[in-house]
């Protein structure tokens, strides 16, 4: 069990530049009303605060731009 | 797992019993003493009773003293949800990403080999990518 848990390969968390928090790889997702979702996903977290679809990204750093 | 906790199968389903949790409530052998009898060794004989019946009466503990799981989910999914990361999205707060991942900056470099952190979800922080409790002052809601 020990040789399965260690192949899990690690989540990836990439934070994009004037952009979103881009994260992918095998995780379980816990949203804002404790719904999971579990397994290979690929999500883009908004990080301006001023995306009308939180927390997903929905593009509007474009306008108003996220400092880094 | 504490030493001497013990678990029991029937090949379908395994119960874990963790002793340090038990309150002796009761309930279980109350419930279905084929299977759960404190006077007998192995305490538990998960050949007492069906598999449904067994799930049914760990469900009651009021401890979770007694917990179950299909042995399908132990072989499978029950490794990778003990490794693999959990990413927690805060209401009007961050985002906490904990586990098994790796996180690179805007310019592409690893950063941050914590176990643990919490990344701003408000655009405020003065310690970017990461929250630093901006958003209480600022005001940020967010789903």
């Amino acid at each position: 069990m020990e040789n399965e848990t260690t192949s899990i390969s690690p989540a990836e968390v990439r934070i994009l530049k004037n952009g979103p928090i881009l994260i992918k790889g095998v995780f379980n997702f816990r949203d804002s009303s404790g719904k999971i979702t579990s397994g290979e996903q690929e999500l883009y977290l908004c990080r301006c605060g001023g995306s009308a679809s939180k927390p997903w990204c929905d593009g509007t750093h474009n306008k108003i731009g996220v400092p880094d | 797992m504490d030493k001497n906790d013990k678990k029991y199968t029937n090949g379908e389903i395994t119960v874990f019993w963790k002793p340090a949790k038990c309150i002796h409530a009761t309930t279980c052998y109350r419930e279905l003493i084929e299977v759960f009898n404190p006077r007998k060794r192995p305490w538990v004989n998960m050949d007492g009773a069906p598999t449904e019946e067994i799930i049914r009466v760990v469900r009651l503990c009021p401890t979770q003293a007694l917990s179950f799981q299909y042995n399908k989910d132990i072989e499978t999914e029950k490794p990778r949800e003990e490794h693999q990361a959990e990413v927690r999205v805060m209401e009007d707060g961050p985002v906490i990403i904990m586990g098994n991942f790796v996180i690179y900056d805007a310019d592409g470099k690893e950063i941050n080999h914590k176990k643990m952190t919490s990344l701003c979800r408000c655009g405020n922080s003065n310690d970017l990518p990461y929250c630093d409790g901006m958003h209480r002052k600022t005001g940020f809601t967010g789903k």
